[in-house]
């Protein structure tokens, strides 16, 4: 049951994310329109390209799915509305999204085509970048939380939620995550203007509709973990606990879509060089930071 | 016609049995069409047409598209390009012509129509009906295309020179030859071509990146030296002996790959082929697949007028400049005076479409950055730039100040620009805002600020000249002579040298900007990572209708 | 419920989402097969048909990145159970990892002066 309930509300909201995200393209609001998109895929053909590695190129956009879903079966929704409440649930998080990397390098070597496997191995790199930004300010969480499991770090936000508390952490998570959801400006893997697509190039009809599913879930997943992590999770007046998760989380899920619009895409380069000169000393920073906050502050 | 009851598609799929479900499928594609525009995006707009505002999605590549959409007249090596396009679209695919003859590679289109707004959403309009009713058809053609035809040679992976058209063994080595399919058309690209692929991890086939003269030579001077023993076990010294070093001083495979005629944020029509060592490029060539075929060779005498609208036909993206020019090389030819109430507005059409033009260098760069927002800023402005009036422009002058505010506090955007794609004052051959631009600095960021000072300045002469319109040959007679005109074109300076006899264009010679900065693209390439190459290559604005060949 | 019990639940998620998925493969299976064409199968790039296969030694620059990363991956790992017991521990707990902390970054430091952090 509870199941049922939070694979809807995480595919609900991976639907409303694409209405948004079609209304800010065309201007219009068109409920039925990813719906009705996702129809038209399942009517183009599938071609498998030439010589490819059929394991590889079949698993990757399960693989991203299946990710996306074990990341949010871990995240509560409400106190009592959450898969499962793993004792290491910040941990399995980390643990599932790593196979966000093993699919994307799946699905660049698969084909066997040069736009594809560039952008693969180029989303190595990117998480070589995003990967401490995003397991180091989840450690400073867990500090203040005494404990990895997710419900237990969203109680110990109940008076204060940790974008308050930790700052510095929510900026570099909130970085990182849509560095590792793989959004614009750090979609270097499917790049439009650089390699034509890229990764997503060549899976067509059906393939692709579940490939473009994963990537939105995926989103809503990584949004689901920033509500939990950094926005006080369920806590909020007069709504119902649930509701303010989703709040929260389409609120993040939404705000990721947006800034992807008008931001240029970042060099590489530029990418890992930031990252580690300045993204990994400010979240060991931010460590010794809520450290020293845990044991002066009562 | 739009009076047929039931329409059909050619690139439909195949049904043995109609159901319901195939129904409801063709009639939601209908509705969701992506159209994969040939040249480019940056055409359309060019001409006008807003796709987007007709009910189709732009698609970056064949495989996400639905609806093949060719505007104008393309060359024939742009008609093989369509050909290879349209074979790797997934079924149903439709094809749709604007404003020109279908392309010959192509059996014939679904829907043609003219250069218009109102006939390109009339002409969605009927690809709609024909995917609704004929996505799924009895009994659809394959299609086939000479280009695409496979031949499988069988080489030997030591010694690639020995080829055979049956497997057997290697007269020089006694190896297993390797199947290894070719294209019919070589080309350039199949002798230039660094590397075949590795069927099995101990059977490499090392070829230097050498100008393909003495690739073969050096090839088999090293052949000798693999130690293949019993097994065909290689060690990773062996393995690695003739590849190239890259600038680290690792050896990898290097891939010839193409960002080709027509690529995302890259003018259409421009065939760029990279060498890649990993994501960096080591070697880039770019050759114009879109240029005029006829130089002045074969160039049969036309009236004037003719010549001034094949040649404004010819160069799609900048047709009010060319046209200009055209119109002054004979008019002064013919010995006809300046007069200033035409020079005025003359020149106000073409500050007008230098402001057009930049904008839709704008919308391509946007496209190549991933810049959305730009993209799309930049195409609905050039829209309404295009054909404006002199009040419409006064109307219009706060959205283009905040356009380039907004872009000067844009983050990232300067870390992305800045220091890519370097041309110093000494490189010669720049032209117009390259050329400009190489003084204060001469990267990427320097011409997109020299494009948008540029913007800014065509406005203010337009404000003060009068009302813009479109240049017409003046009333020339029957006279003889020869003429010679420049004018600064989006993109640069344009001569135009002609002789007219009796009133007809004897013979011309063109010098464009765009041929001179496609040369530059080798240097520039070279040694940068694939994005800044394209970002460098993409800050030219290039337009491969104006490369002569 | 126990760990087993949850661990479980979560690889039948897993299956299960894997099984729909197949499941929709098969629903568009039904709308008819791929057709064979010539051309068709060649990975789309840009126009041109480039037959040849791909798969080779991929010239990956990140290297001195991922040599660093390993390190911090590797601390990564001790911070886990470390951060769940700090503020039972105390100052101790933040003395300790601060010098192991300190010890890394000063290896973060050695390899960006020796370049490492940058684009090989």
């Amino acid at each position: 049951m509870t199941v049922a309930i939070v694979l809807l509300t995480l595919f609900g909201s991976a639907w409303l994310l694409a209405v948004i995200e079609g209304w800010t393209v065309t201007g219009r609001l068109q409920p039925a329109a990813p719906l009705l998109s996702g129809l038209a895929h399942l009517g183009r053909e599938s071609i498998v390209p030439r010589s490819p590695d059929r394991v590889f190129f079949e698993a990757a956009p399960v693989l991203l799915l299946v990710v996306a879903v074990l990341g949010a079966a871990v995240l509560p929704l409400a106190p009592d509305l959450v898969i499962a409440d793993l004792g290491t649930g910040a941990l399995f998080i980390n643990a599932a999204l790593a196979y966000v990397l093993v699919a994307l390098i799946m699905a660049g070597w698969g084909p066997n085509g040069a736009y594809a496997m560039i952008g693969g191995w180029r989303f190595l790199g990117q998480l070589i970048a995003y990967s401490m930004l995003i397991v180091m300010p989840i450690t400073a969480v867990a500090m203040r939380a005494e404990s990895l499991v997710n419900t237990a770090i969203v109680g110990s936000q109940a008076d204060l939620w940790n974008i308050v508390y930790q700052p510095l952490g929510f900026v570099l998570f909130y970085i990182a995550a849509m560095a590792l959801a793989f959004r614009s400006p750090f979609d270097l893997p499917t790049a439009e203007g650089e390699l034509a697509g890229g990764v997503d190039a060549e899976y067509t009809g059906v393939r692709l509709a579940v490939l473009r599913l994963a990537r939105l879930t995926l989103v809503v997943t990584l949004a689901a973990a920033t509500t939990v992590f950094y926005l006080g999770g369920w806590h909020g007046p007069l709504l119902p606990p649930w509701a303010w998760s989703l709040i929260k989380t389409l609120a993040v899920a939404v705000s990721m879509l947006l800034a992807g619009g008008y931001l240029p895409r970042i060099r590489e380069a530029d990418l890992m060089r930031w990252c580690w000169t300045l993204g990994i000393p400010l979240a060991l920073l931010n460590i010794v930071i809520v450290g020293l906050l845990i044991l002066v502050v009562p | 016609m739009t009076s047929d009851p039931t329409m059909t598609l050619l690139g439909a799929r195949h049904q043995k049995r109609p159901s319901a479900l195939k129904k409801l499928v063709s009639r939601v594609m209908a509705r969701n069409l992506s159209c994969l525009i040939v040249p480019g995006p940056e055409v359309a707009l060019a001409h006008g047409l807003d796709v987007t505002a007709a009910g189709m999605r732009i698609a970056a590549t064949p495989r996400d598209a639905g609806v093949l959409l060719i505007i104008g007249e393309l060359s024939q090596k742009m008609d093989e390009v369509v050909a290879v396009l349209y074979a790797q679209m997934p079924r149903p695919r439709a094809t749709l012509v604007l404003g020109g003859p279908a392309p010959s590679s192509l059996p014939h289109p679904d829907v043609s129509a003219g250069l218009s707004q109102e006939e390109l959403t009339e002409a969605v309009g009927r690809v709609q009906r024909a995917m609704a009713e004929g996505a799924f058809a009895a009994s659809p053609e394959d299609f086939d295309a000479s280009v695409l035809h496979v031949r499988i040679e069988y080489v030997c992976p030591m010694h690639p020179e020995v080829v055979q058209d049956e497997p057997g063994s290697c007269p020089k080595c006694g190896m297993d030859l390797v199947a290894h399919e070719a294209g019919e058309d070589e080309g350039a690209t199949e002798e230039a071509s660094g590397h075949h692929g590795h069927d099995h991890e101990h059977h490499h086939d090392h070829e230097q990146q050498h100008d393909g003269s003495d690739g073969h030579s050096e090839d088999e001077h090293s052949g000798h030296e693999h130690d293949h023993g019993a097994s065909g076990f290689m060690s990773m010294i062996e393995v690695t002996k003739d590849l190239s070093r890259s600038a680290d001083g690792l050896q990898m495979d290097w891939l010839e790959v193409p960002f080709g005629p027509v690529f995302p944020g890259l003018p259409g029509g421009l065939k760029l082929t990279f060498t890649l060592d990993g994501d960096g490029v080591t070697g880039g060539q770019a050759t114009s697949l879109a240029g005029m075929t006829t130089e002045g060779e074969d160039f049969e005498e036309v009236d004037a007028g003719t010549f001034i609208d094949h040649l404004a036909s010819a160069m799609p993206l900048a047709p009010v400049s060319y046209r200009l020019l055209a119109c002054l090389a004979i008019e002064q030819a013919a010995g006809l005076n300046d007069d200033p109430a035409t020079t005025q507005a003359r020149n106000a059409a073409l500050e007008r479409e230098r402001i057009a033009s930049h904008l839709g260098w704008l919308a391509q760069v946007g496209r190549q950055l991933g810049f959305a927002w730009l993209t799309h800023r930049a195409s609905t402005l050039q829209l309404q730039f295009r054909d404006a009036n002199r009040n419409r422009f006064v109307e219009l002058e706060p959205a283009l100040r905040a356009l380039g505010t907004r872009l000067g506090r844009t983050p990232l955007l300067k870390a992305r620009l800045k220091g890519i794609g370097v041309l110093s004052t000494e490189s010669s051959d720049l032209r117009g805002p390259v050329a400009r631009a190489a003084n204060e600095g001469g990267d990427a960021w320097a011409r997109l600020w020299q494009r948008l000072a540029e913007i800014s300045a065509s406005f203010d002469l337009i404000k003060g000249a009068g009302e813009p319109e479109l240049p017409s040959l003046r009333d020339i007679g029957g006279v003889s002579g020869t003429g010679e005109a420049t004018v600064d074109t989006p993109r640069g300076e344009a001569n135009l040298r002609l002789k007219l006899a009796r009133g007809h264009v004897k013979s011309y010679k063109l010098d464009t900007a765009c041929s001179h900065h496609i040369g530059l693209v080798e240097k520039l390439v070279e040694g940068r990572e694939l994005g800044d190459a394209l970002v460098a290559v993409g800050s030219l604005d290039l337009s491969p209708w104006e490369v002569i060949p | 419920m126990g760990v087993l019990e949850q661990y479980s639940l979560l690889l039948a998620l897993a299956v299960g989402i894997a099984g729909t998925v197949f499941g929709v493969y098969g629903l568009a299976r039904l709308m008819g097969p791929t057709r064979p064409e010539p051309g068709k199968d060649v990975p789309a790039s840009a126009g041109v048909l480039s037959r040849d296969p791909v798969w080779g030694r991929y010239h990956a620059r990140y290297y001195g990145y991922a040599l660093l990363f390993l390190a911090f991956d590797m601390e990564m790992a001790f911070m886990y159970p470390w951060a769940v017991v700090y503020k039972e521990v105390g100052l101790v707990a933040l003395l300790d990892m601060g010098v192991f902390l300190a010890i890394l970054f000063l290896g973060l430091l050695y390899g960006w002066s020796q370049g490492a952090l940058r684009r090989q």
